[in-house]
């Protein structure tokens, strides 16, 4: 898997019998660059005994040089040393005179050995650095790979815990052991364990939790191969932003091990990444929290405002009402005492739908409203809020259309009828006083719909959808009262229910109320069959 | 007026609606006794004896249901209550707790002295009356005949029981639970659906409208009333 490489370099970090055995493969992979030496150089030493007559010895002597070459590109340093001095003893003692002995008669020779020796070195060590060089890069190259993958998976998550899940479970997973991470939380901001891998039991003791306490006050690390608390069982490694703390990584170790400097790199970077993750989660956070405290201030000073007006605007009219009736009662006949009183009628039912409107918005915002859901019959509702507009708009015409048969629905009567009083009201205010409302049921296999047209001016196709929102008001009806509160209710109540509310034109004229109410399965059926076979 | 002299006692906290249905009340000839507690409102249910008692459910000291319980220990005076909307379970704990009917604030004076009217007259029919006659319908208790308009209409059994009651507590609101005890027996306490279905071809068969029904109306969340022409 694509992070095993970078994983692979927590793998120190394993178990002591791990280690015993991995020590033991690698001494003998060390081995395995001599041997090829050894056989190289004695290939060399045969071939230049075959060409000894005709080449000169000089010629030979550079025909060394190639495993000293080989081993520093392929091996490193300390083999393509090994290879040099080897290839001159052999020279030595095969090519130069007296042959088959370590002993030179020419001093020269000596002078060409020293030569030998140093081209041999630089080149090596040269080598040795180029070789050492690219596998560092590839390693870099590969860790930057593993690491840029990490954080893109975690970029994707929008949950802080979600984030640390993944981090805890990646690294865990491949290195076989448990690791977690401790974040401030609780009552007491105490440092907690907030991610740890999966199914493993992470219990810190005492100490342990103070030192994590100190690691994450200090932002230093603690634990084996650190300069804090080398004895404890644990590497403990901050995460923070900089500024300030905001974790710790817990990893298990062996005591005895110290980290290589790669290591230490990779721990940074992943407590980085970390940190990144953590903070960028965080600040999502608040700034959702201020978005929405901000909205909720909108909201608050919309809702102020519209209580005010809609409470004011009808205790005005009972105020004027009343007061012109007790101060001059003998001012009015019948016919204007009776005006008069049908002002304060109204506005009296006008505060009671409001408020009954305010209590129906506080239960849907605050999540407290319950659905007291019964079998109910739709034509039954449309009685119900029939009867209770015609109080209220005693001049309004209002016509009904519901089919013969009607499945019955599962829903709140009195929320479902408090949507249908909405949406009459609601046609009423915005269509001619002499115009007709009219009120259709209708349903299919799935769904209930209940249609209320009106034949006001049509809503601009894109407002459709607004004046659902809380608040929102055509601009072209502004000389209408009305808080903008009556459709966002209907809406809330009728999604609360599972089902739609949207509006329409037909035919471009008037405006269409259709809410759709999904149907259940509906028992009904049986009981029509009871009563058939009881029947007459 | 038929009631005229008929002794209220209402129990409400509430200084203004008890001032309101002193001057109201009064003015229709009826004599009241106010409580501000339901402690109150018992102790003088003992001494004044009155035929009816209008009682608010949002009470401070005691329960409404409490005092319809403990009143109902000794009394069988008629009990109206008086509730909120959002409260339906309220409503149906104090009508099966024995309340006779219910208001919901704000309610209007003319809905109010029709029930003070029909709980008072303790109109609850027997089925020793054989016929059961109101405008345009008539119930023949002992032929089991409904006349829509003087013809016969054919009602299945079930709905036919279900006219019975609610004719039988005409003017009253009947429970859900109560209609369905007493026309499907104990075991149907929640199945309102059956009733839905049942009031529902009823409507069809005895309402010219049934989207506005003159007999059977709706008491939403708590169950039906049959109107009469009162």
């Amino acid at each position: 898997m694509w992070y095993n490489e970078f994983i692979s370099r927590f793998a120190v970090l394993k178990t002591d019998s791990y280690n015993r055995g991995a020590r033991s493969r690698r001494l003998s992979l060390l081995l395995i660059p001599y041997i090829w030496i050894i056989g190289f150089i004695a290939v060399i030493t045969v071939s230049g005994k075959a060409l000894e007559r005709t080449f000169d010895l000089v010629n030979i002597v550079l025909l060394y040089l190639l495993p000293v070459l080989i081993a520093a590109v392929r091996w490193g340093l300390w083999p393509s040393l090994a290879a040099s001095l080897l290839g001159i003893l052999s020279f030595d003692f095969f090519f130069v005179p007296p042959v088959m002995s370590f002993t030179v008669h020419d001093v020269h020779y000596l002078l060409s050995f020293a030569i030998f020796l140093l081209v041999a070195f630089v080149t090596g060590t040269l080598a040795a650095r180029l070789r050492a060089q690219a596998h560092e890069a590839e390693q870099r190259e590969r860790r930057t790979a593993a690491l840029y993958l990490l954080s893109h998976k975690i970029a994707a998550e929008t949950d802080i815990q979600q984030v640390l899940t993944t981090i805890v479970d990646t690294v865990s997973t491949s290195i076989g052991a448990d690791i977690a991470i401790l974040m401030p939380g609780g009552t007491n901001e105490s440092l907690q364990l907030a991610a740890v891998s999966r199914g493993s039991k992470f219990v810190l003791d005492e100490k342990e939790q103070a030192i994590v306490q100190w690691v994450f006050e200090h932002r230093q690390e603690a634990g084996p191969g650190t300069s804090t608390l080398d004895e404890a069982n644990r590497l403990f490694v901050p995460v923070h932003d900089g500024e300030r703390p905001i974790a710790v990584l817990a990893l298990p170790t062996s005591s005895r091990h110290t980290l290589s400097r790669e290591q230490r790199d990779d721990l940074d970077a992943l407590a980085s990444l970390t940190a990144l993750a953590i903070t960028r989660l965080q600040l999502a956070e608040e700034a959702e929290q201020v978005k929405w405290l901000a909205e909720s201030e909108k909201l608050h000073t919309a809702l102020l405002n519209a209580v005010s007006h809609d409470l004011r605007t009808p205790l005005s009219s009972i105020t004027g009402a009343v007061t012109g009736l007790l101060s001059e009662p003998d001012r009015y006949n019948a016919e204007t005492k009776k005006a008069l009183l049908t002002t304060i009628k109204e506005g009296a039912q006008r505060m009671n739908r409001f408020v009954t409107n305010l209590l129906d918005m506080a239960r849907l915002e605050s999540g407290i409203l319950k659905l007291n859901r019964e079998w109910c019959d739709m034509l039954d509702i449309v009685g119900v809020a029939l009867k209770e507009a015609r109080e209220m708009l005693p001049d309004r015409r209002f016509s009904v259309q519901v089919p013969e048969e009607l499945p019955m629905v599962r829903v709140d009567f009195t929320l479902i009828e408090q949507v249908l009083i909405n949406l009459l009201e609601n046609g009423a205010k915005y269509s001619p006083p002499d115009s007709s409302i009219a009120v259709s049921v209708a349903a299919t296999e799935t769904e209930l719909t209940v249609s209320v047209t009106d034949q006001g001016t049509p809503v601009p196709e894109n407002d459709r959808d607004r004046i659902f929102d809380k608040f929102y008001r055509l601009r072209s009806a502004r000389h209408v009262s009305g808080s903008g509160l009556g459709l966002s209710i209907c809406k809330g109540i009728v999604e609360a229910h599972g089902g739609r509310i949207w509006a329409a034109s037909r035919s471009g004229t008037g405006n269409t109320f259709i809410l759709s109410l999904p149907l259940e399965a509906d028992p009904d059926k049986t009981v029509t069959t009871i009563e058939e076979n009881h029947g007459e | 007026m038929a009631s005229e002299g008929a002794r209220i006692l209402v129990i409400d906290d509430e200084n203004e609606i008890r001032r309101m249905l002193h001057v109201a009340l009064s003015a229709h000839g009826y004599d009241l006794a106010e409580a501000l507690s339901g402690k109150e409102g018992l102790n003088q249910a003992s001494i004044f004896h009155p035929d009816l008692v209008i009682l608010d459910l949002g009470l401070q000291d005691l329960d409404g249901m409490e005092v319809i319980r403990r009143l109902r220990e000794w009394s069988q005076v008629p009990i109206i209550i008086l509730s909120v909307r959002e409260r339906e379970s309220d409503k149906i704990g104090a009508l099966d707790a024995g309340a006779d009917d219910y208001l919901t604030k704000p309610f209007s004076m003319g809905e109010l002295l029709a029930r003070i009217r029909v709980a008072i007259r303790h109109v609850a029919k027997t089925e020793d009356e054989p016929v059961l006659s109101f405008p345009d319908l008539t119930l023949d208790l002992a032929r089991r005949i409904v006349l829509l308009k003087g013809e016969e209409i054919r009602l299945t059994p079930t709905e036919y029981e279900i006219l019975k009651y609610l004719a039988l507590h005409s003017g009253r609101v009947v429970t859900h639970g109560q209609l369905l005890r007493a026309v499907w027996g104990p075991n149907y306490q929640g199945e309102t659906h059956y009733l839905r279905v049942y009031v529902g071809q009823l409507r069809r068969k005895i309402e010219a409208d049934p989207a506005q029904p003159r007999y059977i109306t709706t008491e939403p969340g708590v169950g039906y009333r049959f109107v009469t022409a009162d």
